[in-house]
């Protein structure tokens, strides 16, 4: 019996993060596909071909939590996790109100993070 | 050669010039650009390489000591190491220490020149914050370079590396102000650690120098830790130099200990305005209600800054808005001005006019409103 | 006879022309060394520091104003966006004819104050205070008309903190360009009494909350030479200038000044029509005399953005302005020109303005009228004539090419249709347009042209005097 890979999408404009998250996703066995702006991160997700999406909320253009509430009013399904900066505690909170299911703080724990994305993929 | 001859030499030679100088500064570009393209394509390779090692604990990719010689796996290496927390680190610490990153670094820090490599060693061991770094980056605090001074502040100040402290301060009378600056935000990273070291340092120096005392009573002041208030006060007694004494005023305020009331007071019966001044401010900062007549008769000062900084001080302690309604209706006009923009600026006729509106007033708001009027304002 | 003295003339005009050649070659590489080392030291977080340390002073951005109702307040706003730390705003109604001063009032909630207004430089008569209790810090003061130079006074008198931004209300900062200049201030604090900031025409390009979306060379002829003029200036003069010290002006569109410094020189001129190189050059002056340790120096990172004339009348306008307050200022500082008690500058950078900036329309006109003559006396032969004319177009191209270079390190102009308009430019400029500014100079120096004073000139393009080609 042959497993689909699930597929990810990475939006970060940090190079470091998207080369450390795809690192760590692929070693995991999923499928990762980057972007690296907000728009591109928008345009890429809407069709709603990811299992799951991990997106910046710092990024050029597009803030993520805009394109998250872009996606929810196109009423697309795919889960989303936030990353957001240590101090930003409303980042956070707002995120979770706008439909994403969780969010990482960065600097981030590896091993965390798989398991959060583990959780919601397999869920 | 007749003149022209020379002349057309010269403009000749002016034209050869130019032309190598815009022929060196398109070959400096273009090495420069192909440089930074390869660097960059090799940072990103050495990035997917340690993230790997990071992910996985048996990652086997092998990482070999020339690579970990290469710049851009030293910055692949500390951007990957700002992004992550926990256990990761100690990842990254045991590829650091079994490429000897840090030997590498600390050498071509100790090198005489050139200084672009030179600075980016030692950025780099302040961004690892490795601890074995430490005794080198103590040695470059008095760096003949001030930017690698300043990295070495700070590569200590990461590593929370307390020795550091008495060396810096050390430091402070014979720096630039723009290092000095840079060193007080470091001991600021110190937090506590840092308040007995300057307060030994000023104990020591405020009778010969000026600038290094003040800057260390500045960043006393910055750390807020009150233990400094009952040294300070001392120094303050003690105090020779002027600008020293309005430093420690000062401070005494933001540190707002009440314990410095008594001192403060005392300051503000000085006979140098700019101490009555900073002293009538600093009451006002640690809000002594007790010291309300001293700020009071502020007013009347003769100088103009005493009487503004008495106004304002006032609105910040109990029972200071009375005594400047009851200024506003005094003889002495100066000190009506004073107490009329001290309470414009703090929102007090704003504040009363509002009530007042609002039909729900406080004793002395008519009077208050009323006597502006008769001020002029 | 009369060949002699046009092969003399010729002559002159030849060494003279090389001379000014030679000074531009040397300014270009020199500021190419200042600028490789400024972008070096650039890179270590030195800005983010700065932006949360408790030592970086506060600065008050001093802004004149008169009759500017059609953008003042959002100029305001856009300003009190700057990233720093700690800064006010003060702006001076100058007896505006228009809405200026309600606009003002209404938009940031301003209440009347009276606060005793010290008046260390006199000015025309205040009529009134005001102040606002919102997020932005900002006094208004509002006076009688008096110019700008006198509005510049009245906002020096108000402000609180030890340094000033002195700007005009339609120039747009970058950001961080306050950071950056400050920068210059922290590094030495004792001696910085004055930095010059970045000038860059905004024609053709799109700001938003003054971030730069989309630069690009103007369409416009007339705005795209003046584009590759500011360049030149910025790029490969004035770092030499700020590296000997020697700097003769900080442009009063951006210039951060030490308040005590000014006062003790007296303000800014009144009536002066280059009020901003008066005042640097009195800076000089004062601190030499007196024996006072100083430096006046340039930031090319300090960016700022304004408007500049698009067409040949206003731009005529402009230059004969400024070369009417040049001027002024060579009379005034005569004493200083190739004086070697005034150091660089007396002896280098003045000097050359008055020989290479201010004499230099009577040079070329010269130059203009000699050489047809002596080409049909036949005084001059046809190859030395090409010759010559080879060479100085070359030397024209040569020095827009370095400053091109220096400036590609900032990445504005990144198309290649850009670098090949300013490059065509560049070549051209010398075919015509650099006469036509000759021509004027030469009018501004015996009188013709009637320029009224700054506060009635069109809106569009001319508040701010600044960059000297």
């Amino acid at each position: 019996m042959v497993l689909e890979r699930k597929r990810i999408l990475v939006g970060d404009d940090s190079e470091t993060i998207t080369t450390l998250l795809t690192a760590a996703l692929e070693s995991s066995g999923y499928e990762v596909t980057t972007a690296s702006d907000g728009q591109e991160t928008y345009d890429l997700g809407r069709g709603g071909e990811f299992d799951l999406v991990i997106i910046d909320q710092l990024m050029p253009g597009l803030l993520g939590l805009e394109v998250i509430d872009r996606w929810h009013d196109e009423g697309m399904q795919t889960p989303v996790i936030v990353l957001t900066g240590v101090d930003d505690d409303r980042t956070a909170v707002d995120s979770l109100d706008k439909g994403a299911v969780d969010f990482v703080r960065k600097p981030f724990r590896v091993p965390e993070l798989l398991a959060r994305v583990r959780h919601r993929l397999e869920a | 050669m007749t003149a022209i001859e020379v002349t057309q030499l010269s403009a000749l030679i002016i034209f050869a010039a130019n032309a190598l100088l815009v022929a060196g500064l398109i070959a400096l570009k273009t090495v420069h650009r192909s440089r930074a393209r390869r660097h960059h394509r090799r940072k990103t390779q050495y990035m997917a390489l340690i993230s790997r090692h990071v992910t996985y604990a048996n990652c086997t990719d092998p990482i070999t000591n020339r690579m970990a010689s290469d710049p851009a796996f030293l910055d692949a290496l500390i951007d990957v190491r700002n992004a992550v927390v926990g256990p990761e680190v100690e990842t990254l610490s045991g590829i650091v220490d079994r490429h000897g990153v840090i030997a590498l670094q600390e050498a071509r820090l100790r090198s005489q020149f050139p200084l672009g490599r030179r600075l980016r060693a030692a950025v780099a061991l302040a961004e690892l914050g490795d601890e074995s770094a430490a005794a080198t980056l103590m040695d470059h605090l008095a760096d003949r370079e001030p930017e690698v001074r300043i990295q070495a502040a700070r590569g200590l100040g990461r590593m929370k590396w307390t020795p550091a402290i008495d060396a810096i301060v050390a430091r402070f009378p014979v720096e630039t102000p723009w290092v000095r600056a840079r060193f007080a935000d470091t001991l600021l990273g110190f937090g506590a650690a840092a308040t007995w070291p300057l307060i030994a340092y000023i104990r020591v120096n405020h009778h010969f120098e000026r600038e290094g005392p003040v800057a260390a009573i500045r960043t006393l002041a910055a750390l807020g830790d009150d233990q400094a208030a009952q040294p300070l006060i001392e120094v303050l007694r003690n105090a020779t130099d002027v600008e020293v004494r309005i430093a420690t005023i000062e401070a005494l305020g933001l540190l707002g200990s009440l314990r410095s009331a008594p001192a403060l007071r005392n300051q503000a019966r000085s006979a140098d305005w700019r101490v009555r001044a900073k002293a009538m401010t600093a009451i006002g900062d640690i809000g002594d209600a007790g010291s309300v007549d001293i700020i009071a008769s502020g007013l009347n000062d003769a100088n103009w800054w005493v009487r503004r900084n008495a106004a304002a001080a006032l609105t910040r302690v109990k029972g200071g808005v009375d005594r400047l309604c009851a200024a506003l209706g005094g003889d002495d006009q100066y000190a009506a001005h004073a107490a009329a923009e001290a309470l414009t600026e703090a929102g007090e006729v704003g504040a009363a006019r509002q009530r007042l509106d609002d039909g729900r007033p406080l004793e002395r708001d008519r009077v208050l409103v009323e006597r502006l009027i008769g001020v002029g304002a | 006879m009369i060949h002699q003295v046009l092969e003399w003339t010729g002559y002159v005009i030849l060494v003279y022309f090389i001379l000014m050649q030679g000074y531009m070659t040397f300014l270009g590489a020199r500021s190419a060394a200042a600028l490789r080392r400024t972008h070096h030291l650039g890179r270590y977080g030195r800005i983010t520091e700065m932006l949360s340390s408790r030592t970086t002073p506060p600065v008050s951005i001093v802004i004149p104003a008169y009759n500017e109702a059609a953008g003042i307040v959002d100029a305001v706003r856009s300003m009190s966006l700057v990233r720093y730390p700690r800064f006010e705003i003060v702006v001076t109604n100058d007896g505006s004819t228009d809405d200026t001063l309600a606009l003002l009032i209404e938009a940031f909630g301003l209440e009347r104050v009276t606060i005793p207004y010290r008046p260390d430089i006199d000015t025309a008569p205040i009529k009134g205070i005001y102040r606002g209790r919102g997020a932005v810090d900002i006094t208004l003061i509002d006076k009688a008309s008096g110019g700008r130079a006198d509005a510049l006074n009245a906002g020096l008198n108000a402000a609180r903190y030890p340094y000033a931004l002195c700007t005009d209300a339609d120039v747009i900062l970058d950001p961080e360009c306050l950071m950056r200049a400050m920068q210059r201030v922290v590094e030495d604090r004792e001696r910085t009494v004055a930095v010059g900031g970045n000038i860059r025409p905004l024609n053709g390009s799109r700001l938003e909350l003054g971030h730069l979306i989309d630069a690009s060379v103007p369409k416009g002829l007339v705005a795209r030479m003046q584009v590759l003029e500011y360049i030149r200036t910025f790029l490969a003069s004035r770092p030499a200038w700020s590296e000997m010290n020697a700097l003769p002006l900080v442009s009063g569109a951006f210039g951060v000044w030490k308040r005590s410094a000014v006062i003790a020189v007296g303000g800014f001129t009144n009536g002066h029509l280059g009020e901003d190189m008066d005042l640097t050059m009195r800076l000089h002056r004062h601190h030499m005399d007196n024996r006072i340790p100083y430096r006046i120096v340039y930031e090319p990172s300090a960016v700022i953005w304004t408007e500049v004339p698009d067409t040949l009348r206003v731009l005529r306008r402009q230059r004969i302005r400024w070369h009417r307050g040049l001027m002024t200022a060579v009379k005034d500082f005569m004493p200083m020109t190739f004086n070697p008690r005034y150091g660089l500058v007396g002896t280098v950078t003045w000097a050359a303005m008055v020989l290479f900036e201010y004499l230099a329309p009577i040079v070329e006109l010269a130059g203009w009228l000699i050489i047809p003559v002596a080409l049909a006396v036949g005084a001059l032969n046809i190859a030395s004539f090409g010759w010559l004319v080879l060479i100085a177009l070359g030397m024209g191209l040569m020095n827009s090419l370095v400053a091109l270079l220096l400036d590609e390190s900032y990445g504005y102009f990144n198309s290649p249709s850009d670098t090949s308009r300013l490059l065509v430019m560049a070549m051209i400029e010398n075919l015509g347009m650099r006469q036509i500014t000759v021509v004027w100079r030469m009018r501004a120096l015996f009188g013709g042209g009637a320029v009224r004073s700054w506060g009635d000139m069109e809106r569009r393009g001319v508040a701010s005097l600044g960059a000297r080609p």
